[in-house]
């Protein structure tokens, strides 16, 4: 069986496997699906019947069963919630959360691995003193506490930027940057550490014995050679983000898959959870599949 | 007497790091002629490839850095100029080739690719013409099919194919002088030959010089017009081959001599000799030999000898052979 096929067959395995777990989760982790949807002065059998009403009294495997057939079907449900349905939902959901994952992406990668290279390039110069240890802090605040701090610097003290909500431009610069912080950090420590390596190769020695200029050297020649381990890790960076997004946009008030999903796990609106939580799997596998797909194109003895 | 092409005079090569501060290359003054190759010997260690490395100010600065001397080529001291004059110097004048081919391509980019970029350091021609000069090299290299190999990735090619396009690497701009730091140690020993062959000729081709750095007394017998023997860091002998395997005068070049055959018959790797080599780190007062040598007298470990002419070569000892 080919490596491709092997792969995909996997791929669906483990959306399968993933789903299933949500759904069991979900439905097992308590609390009161009703809260959300019924008033509060609703009696118990009240509660009952819309239990009732949306399959809740099956067992789990039934409900399941019936779900998947119904997703297949391409009907993903509505929310329990405010009934809206959630293919219409998703739509903007997914779109928010595009834009503001990209961004961060951009960053990663846009700040990244040009932070490193001149930290490489300047190597114990205060230059890179600063890079790095403006990593290492980058590594070390947890991205909540960094959001909070961003927000009072940028939004209450200096009003460049709005605290929170959606719109133009002005509103993703502070939650892209928090997002992206800790990917930032690791991209620019990575790239740094693999320049430094690769500038030791015997092949740097040559390229200079043959009167490259010592930019040419270090900006193509070991640069390409460094992009290698940062490209085999680019899944893990989108991951990431993914897993943080959950909490930057909840802090931001970002209306994408994150906040919906965080709302979603707090009502115990199953259909949403069901749908956004299964998306997030499969955004980090395409995301693993690009990375090895990136690793493979710019390997040659892969590529060849 | 013509003037030489490079004229190495009493260089010293140092290590410089944080307290600690010696010289590993001591005081080496020699000269490579037009259109000749000079070998270079030694025990491993003894500071060829270092020596080799800061007539093109390659070597790891820091911690190591030139602590004396001159380095004469075209009439102007390498060691003094600036970084960008010795960059249109490296390649163009004088290139250099290195033992592990394999290691010494970069494995992510085309043998082609990044013998355009070599082509173009150096020679303001467009890619068309850049591409023409680099399939002529790998020909002149002794590469089969240019064309393919043009294309090919290091990963793709065989060790002698490998130390070929480095030979094409070091041709691409016409240098004067290549320096070969033991260009087949690596390699199968019939694609040693071949390599050596190819060098000889393009020597012959192209009237360039060589210089040529190797463990191998066959190989110094059988190419080489001149060598010198280093120890130490320091040269001790130099002169025509012909003339030092005839008559050995230091007594190191006299052991390392002993055991082979003489001039043509089979090649020998160098024959190690009783004791050890000292650090360059603990050297002592006097002769660095002496502790090792058989014709050791007081002075020598008094005083270290001067590199004197004798006869028709120089030598540094006080009490050499005949
Ligand atoms: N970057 C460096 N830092 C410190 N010491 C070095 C460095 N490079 C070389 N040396 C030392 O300089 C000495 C000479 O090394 P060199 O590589 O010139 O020897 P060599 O004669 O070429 O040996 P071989 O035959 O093994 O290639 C060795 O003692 C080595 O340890
Ligand atoms: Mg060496």
């Amino acid at each position: 069986m080919s490596t491709v096929v092997k792969r995909v067959l996997l791929t669906l395995l483990l959306l399968q496997l993933s789903s299933l777990a949500v759904f069991a989760a979900i439905r097992l982790s308590g609390g009161d699906v009703t809260a959300a949807r019924l008033p509060a002065s609703a009696t118990a059998e009240d509660r009952e019947l819309f239990r009732e009403q949306i399959g809740l009294n099956q067992p789990i495997l039934t409900q399941y069963v019936d779900y998947l057939g119904k997703v297949v079907r391409g009907d993903l449900g509505n929310s329990l919630t405010n009934n809206a349905k959630i293919s219409t939902l998703a739509v903007e959901k997914i779109r928010n959360s595009l834009i503001l994952g990209g961004a961060a992406i951009v960053l990663v990668f846009g700040i990244g691995i040009p932070l490193g290279m001149l930290a490489a390039f300047r190597r114990n110069t205060w230059l890179d003193t600063s890079i790095s240890s403006a990593a290492v802090a980058g590594m070390a605040i947890p991205n909540f506490w960094l959001a909070l701090l961003v927000v009072w610097l940028f939004s209450s003290t200096l009003g460049w930027f709005p605290p929170a909500g959606a719109g133009g431009f002005k509103y993703l610069v502070l939650p892209a940057l928090v997002l992206a912080a800790e990917g930032i950090a690791l991209t620019v420590r990575m790239t740094r550490s693999a320049m430094l390596e690769n500038v030791g190769q015997d092949f740097v020695r040559t390229l200079r014995a043959a009167g490259l200029s010592e930019s040419r050297v270090y900006f193509k020649h070991v640069l390409r050679n460094s992009l290698l381990p940062i490209i085999s890790l680019a899944g893990l960076r989108v991951g990431q983000i993914i897993g943080y997004a959950l909490v930057v946009e909840t802090i931001f008030g970002w209306p994408g898959v994150g906040q919906i999903l965080v709302n979603g796990v707090l009502r115990r609106d199953y259909p949403i959870v069901q749908f956004f939580s299964l998306l997030l799997v499969i955004v980090v596998t395409l995301g693993n599949l690009a990375a090895s797909v990136g690793y493979t194109l710019a390997n040659p003895r892969l590529r060849k | 007497m013509t003037t030489p092409l490079l004229e190495v005079s009493d260089l010293s090569v140092g290590l410089r790091a944080g307290g600690v501060a010696y010289d590993i290359v001591r005081n080496v003054s020699l000269t490579v002629d037009q259109n000749e190759i000079l070998a270079i010997v030694g025990e491993s260690g003894c500071g060829k490839s270092l020596t080799a490395l800061s007539i093109l100010q390659l070597h790891a600065s820091p911690p190591l850095q030139i602590t004396g001397g001159s380095v004469v080529y075209g009439g102007s001291d390498l060691v003094r100029k600036t970084k960008k004059e010795m960059r249109g110097i490296r390649g163009s004048e004088i290139a250099m080739i290195f033992q592990d081919p394999m290691s010494a391509l970069d494995p992510m980019f085309t043998i082609g690719s990044v013998l355009v970029s070599a082509v173009r350091a150096h020679q303001d021609v467009s890619k068309d013409v850049a591409e023409k000069i680099a399939l002529e090299a790998l020909a002149d290299a002794g590469i089969e099919d240019p064309r393919r190999r043009f294309a090919e990735y290091p990963f793709q090619l065989s060790g002698g194919v490998s130390q070929r396009a480095m030979i094409a690497l070091a041709l691409v701009n016409s240098p004067k002088l290549i320096i070969a730091d033991e260009p087949t140690t690596a390699l199968d020993v019939t694609v040693q030959a071949q390599i050596l062959d190819r060098l000889r000729a393009l020597k012959n081709e192209r009237g360039m010089s060589i210089m040529l750095i190797t463990h191998n007394l066959g190989v110094v017998a059988s190419v080489a017009d001149r060598m010198a023997v280093m120890y130490a860091g320091e040269v001790v002998e130099m002169g025509a081959v012909s003339d030092v395997f005839a008559k050995p005068q230091h007594p190191y070049t006299t052991g390392l001599l002993g055991a082979v055959p003489r001039l043509g018959a089979g090649a020998s790797d160098l024959v190690p000799i009783p004791g050890r080599v000292p650090q360059p780190d603990e050297l002592p007062a006097g002769c660095t030999f002496a502790d090792r040598c058989s014709r050791v007298v007081d002075s020598c470990r008094a005083t270290r000898p001067d590199i004197t002419v004798r006869g028709r070569v120089q030598v540094r000892c006080f009490n050499p052979v005949s």
